[in-house]
């Protein structure tokens, strides 16, 4: 299969600017992710790419194929794109039983009918739907209706995949599962997609690289633990899990490294990266930070708990330390009353 | 079990051919519905403006550009009379239409009448019934030799109505159309839930006070809405003046110009183009206000759709039977005993309380309308031009409708204004502009005078019912199916056939039985075009009623009354198993 290439792409909406100059590349047999909040540009890119939107400047090219070159004028329509697309309401044909739709494609593109035939039940089979070949969409559970459309969006062997919040009109159990399965196929078949979501656990479990986008640009790629770990823009830690933010002045460590002080934090958090500047802002994911008894020597600075919250596998901790209020995740129970905070070496990373 | 499909497997190396090519791009297509749709909306307009311009009509050779056609109209003192008659008429109707139909809506729809969700079914009826057959039936009951009428003051010595007055007619009218009143209102409370009603019943307020204060206020957009829309309605209406005004010699707007223009000195005179110019430009202008107002109208409505739904009828107490009784005769007189009496007369050598009707029976009527070569002509005729008209209506319709709303045509904002306009211009100008395009143009020499004039005439003028059915239906639908297939590689026409058309089946069907019923019993568009061998039923009717001869008229009538029954309980059998499947 071949890669995608977006080249500065850019789209307004009567004066507002959705897209504002997106460039990213997508390989072969690559999973691909689009994160953000509602409204940021994922769907407008996506749909740029399928074929529904053409945008205002910019370049898409599928391979050889140009799909859309406003330099050049060229806009190739979304039936010549070669494309599967799976949309968030699924999109099934209500007329058709669940093998007319996967066959409709291949009916499209004229193959005999033995051979269309052949290949809805190879897809049936793959789908896990061979049992319900002859029923009704709306015969059929959530599950089942997600598994028809990407059935057909796969039929006949696409370029690209293109997944729209495929999963969320399924229920959350029915989700993970849905994932675990998908992302299962995508790496048999060997399907270079791009999936477009805003909830950051899809994304995490199922992307080889994620682009997490806002106001129309794209803040942070990377692998999901990239974007985890260094997210580099405040926006990016905060959308990906919970986090804390602290600013202080940043000073050289003996090794090299990056330390911040603040007020609270007098002896410093080491951070294992660069930085330029004489203050700077770090970002601390809550399960990164240690608690420990207060009488506990050399641990941090003292801190109080205000509240805590039960939520099974885990605590959930508000904790005064100074004038900053921190959350905090841990498996131990605390009581209210005074703790000790510790921002270990490496847990923190500088944020713009 | 994935493991057996690595890909790629030979069956999938057809399935990477590029979809079918097209030899013609999907907007040539789509070029050739939006010409052709507005072609036929818009084309009869110029010649109609040409020829109230012109000094001699267009046939003739010469003539130049001249208002003489519209001095000679504001000139005949016929004209003014004319227009005084159809004012008063059109303020009569819409206030006697726009009170009763908003009473009765607030009835069915508020209050805990008994009966009240039949009576809500039964007063819609009307719209289905064909005009004339209530028209007739209303003649044959309450016209000056009525049955009722003749019942009153022969046998009672009573003083009578007169049906042919113009407050007569103006009762008439409103019968017509409190249906158009009673839909707009109760669509209007279905949309709005009775939290201001029980707020204002909670701070003590009694039932009456409840509708007077707080019911009838939020309803003001919607009952203004409809008065425009009626009133409109009445400066073109055709069918009352002629059968109840000519007796008394009243004559309204359109039946002013149907008469100059079948008996005038010189045939097809342009004052009467000059008339139907200026009766176009209030009504287009009434219904621009309309349009205008009834947007500001559905944002009032959609804002608060959210918390529609439940309410808890207003409580009439002692008058609950009372106003159910009176509803019910209210029903019984207007519309039950009319049909009845259009039965009757079909079935009577004449219709007289001098006589009981049984030794009056005749099979003469029916006998006539079975042999007589016009007025099976005429039969014939209509169901042709309702049911192939009708089909090839909704097709066009249906496909333009598509075009409007779901693709990337560069001219399709214009189609759904084009599909509204033609319900909105009066058909007797309709009629006239047809007249005219199909003498000016080639083309429109292959239909003129012939049955495909009358056809096209009268399924432009309705094929907004069409669209008013198939738009809301195509909304519903959405549009993630078409992209979805586009991404598998269906162009536009491919997608409209395979998956929206079909998709769309019972709108389609819905829309087909109202252009049926509506072809069926429309005639204004063709008074103008109708010649000798080429009848359909309305203008059959009323030309052999201008003779003087009823009683077959009343058989036209009842046949067509009884084919719009039987269409209606076909149509909703096999709706009702569309939507079942």
């Amino acid at each position: 299969m071949p890669d995608i290439h977006v080249e500065h792409l850019s789209k307004s909406f009567s004066g507002t600017k959705v897209l504002d100059d997106i460039s990213f590349t997508v390989k072969d047999k690559e999973f691909v992710t689009l994160l953000g909040p509602s409204g940021c540009g994922k769907t407008t890119t996506l749909m740029c790419i399928a074929g529904f939107q053409t945008p205002d400047e910019g370049l898409i090219a599928c391979g050889d194929d140009t799909f859309v070159d406003r330099g050049a004028r060229v806009d190739l329509a979304a039936e010549r794109r070669n494309l599967g697309i799976v949309f968030q309401s699924f999109a099934i044909w209500p007329h058709m039983t669940v093998a007319q739709n996967v066959a409709f494609p291949l009916r499209v593109r004229k193959m005999s009918k033995r051979a269309i035939t052949a290949r809805v039940d190879e897809v049936l089979a793959l789908v896990e739907l061979g049992q319900q070949a002859g029923r009704y969409p709306h015969q059929l559970s959530g599950g089942q209706q997600q598994r028809v459309a990407l059935g057909r969006a796969i039929a006949y062997s696409p370029a690209v995949l293109l997944l729209d919040e495929p999963f969320s009109n399924l229920d959350a159990k029915l989700r993970e599962r849905a994932r675990d399965w998908l992302k299962g196929l995508q790496h048999t078949l060997g399907l270079t997609t791009v999936f477009v979501t805003h909830d950051q656990d899809e994304a995490l479990s199922m992307s080889d690289r994620i682009l997490v986008m806002n106001a129309g640009r794209i803040l942070r790629e990377g692998s999901p633990e990239e974007v985890y770990r260094q997210p580099q823009a405040r926006f990016v830690a905060e959308f990906l899990g919970q986090c804390n933010f602290l600013t202080g002045a940043v000073t050289a460590g003996p090794d090299g490294e990056a330390v911040l002080k603040t007020a609270e934090f007098g002896d410093g958090i080491a951070v294992p990266e660069h930085h330029a500047g004489p203050t700077g802002t770090i970002a601390v994911r809550p399960e990164d930070i240690e608690i420990s008894q207060p009488d506990a020597p050399g641990s941090g600075p003292a801190g109080t708990v205000l509240d805590a919250s039960y939520l099974g596998d885990h605590y959930q901790y508000r904790i005064a330390v100074g004038t900053v209020q921190l959350s905090v995740r841990s498996q131990r129970p605390l009581a209210q009353g005074p703790v000790r905070v510790r921002i270990p070496p490496g847990a923190a990373t500088f944020v713009e | 079990m994935t493991s057996m499909i690595e890909r790629p497997p030979e069956v999938t190396a057809p399935a990477a051919a590029e979809p079918r090519a097209r030899w013609l791009p999907a907007s040539a297509g789509q070029a050739l519905v939006w010409f052709a749709v507005v072609a036929l909306v818009v084309g009869p307009f110029f010649p109609l403006v040409y020829s109230s311009l012109r000094s001699k009509p267009i046939y003739l050779p010469g003539g130049t550009f001249t208002l003489a056609a519209y001095r000679t109209l504001f000139a005949d003192p016929l004209f003014w009379r004319a227009v005084r008659n159809t004012v008063s008429f059109a303020v009569g109707t819409t206030v006697l239409a726009v009170a009763c139909g908003t009473a009765l809506a607030v009835l069915c729809g508020r209050t805990n009448m008994p009966g009240r969700k039949m009576y809500g079914r039964l007063l819609i009826a009307p719209i289905l019934i064909p005009p004339l057959g209530l028209i007739v039936g209303w003649l044959a009951i309450y016209g000056q030799g009525g049955y009722l009428t003749q019942a009153v003051s022969r046998n009672l010595h009573l003083p009578v109505w007169n049906l042919s007055s113009i407050p007569g007619m103006s009762l008439l009218g409103a019968v017509i159309t409190i249906p158009i009143v009673y839909l707009t209102v109760q669509a209007a409370l279905a949309g709005t839930d009775s939290s201001p009603e029980d707020a204002a019943r909670s701070a003590g307020a009694g039932p009456w006070r409840v509708i007077t204060r707080v019911t009838l206020p939020m309803l003001r957009p919607a009952i203004l809405n409809c008065t425009l829309l009626i009133f409109a309605l009445c400066l073109e209406i055709l069918g009352i003046p002629l059968f109840l005004g000519t007796p008394s010699n009243i004559d309204f707007y359109a039946s002013y110009l149907y008469r100059s223009w079948s008996s005038g000195a010189t045939p097809d005179p342009s004052f009467v183009s000059a008339g139907a110019v200026l009766l176009l430009m209030v009504v287009s202008g009434l219904l621009i206000i309309r349009a205008r107002l009834s947007g500001s109208e559905q944002r009032f409505i959609a804002s608060s759709a959210l918390g529609g739904g439940t309410y808890r009828p207003l409580n009439l107490g002692r008058w609950r039977w009372p106003s159910c009784i009176a509803l019910g005769t209210f029903i019984g007189v207007t519309s039950v005993i009319p049909l009845l009496g259009l039965v009757l007369m079909s079935c009577v050598k004449v219709l007289t309380t001098l006589e009981v009707p049984w030794h009056l029976f005749t099979a003469e009527n029916w006998h006539l309308v079975a042999t007589d070569p016009t007025l099976r002509r005429s039969i014939i005729d209509s169901l042709i031009i309702a049911g192939g008209g009708g089909a090839a209506t909704v097709l066009l319709v249906a496909v333009a409708t598509l075009i409007a709303h779901r693709s990337g045509f560069p001219l399709r904002r214009t189609l759904a204004p084009a599909l509204i306009y033609p319900r909105a211009v009066p058909g007797v100008i309709l009629g006239i502009g047809f007249f005219w395009t199909y003498l000016m143009f080639t083309p429109g020499a292959l239909v003129r005078n012939n049955l495909w004039g009358e056809l096209i005439a009268l399924c432009v003028r309705n094929l907004t019912l069409a669209y008013v059915v198939i738009y809301p239906s195509l909304a519903r639908i959405n549009a993630e199916l078409d992209r979805t297939a586009r991404s598998s590689g269906a162009g536009w026409w491919t997608v409209a056939r395979r998956i929206l058309l079909p998709i769309l089946r019972p709108a389609l069907l819905a829309a087909f039985v109202l252009m049926f019923i509506t072809l069926l019993g429309d005639y204004d568009p063709v008074v103008f075009l109708q010649k000798p061998g080429t009848e359909v039923l309305g203008v059959t009717m009323l030309q052999t009623w201008q003779r003087g001869i009823v009683g077959p008229v009343a058989a036209l009538a009842v046949v067509q009354v009884a084919i719009v029954a039987i269409v209606l309980l076909l149509g909703a059998r096999v709706l009702r198993r569309l939507r079942r499947a």
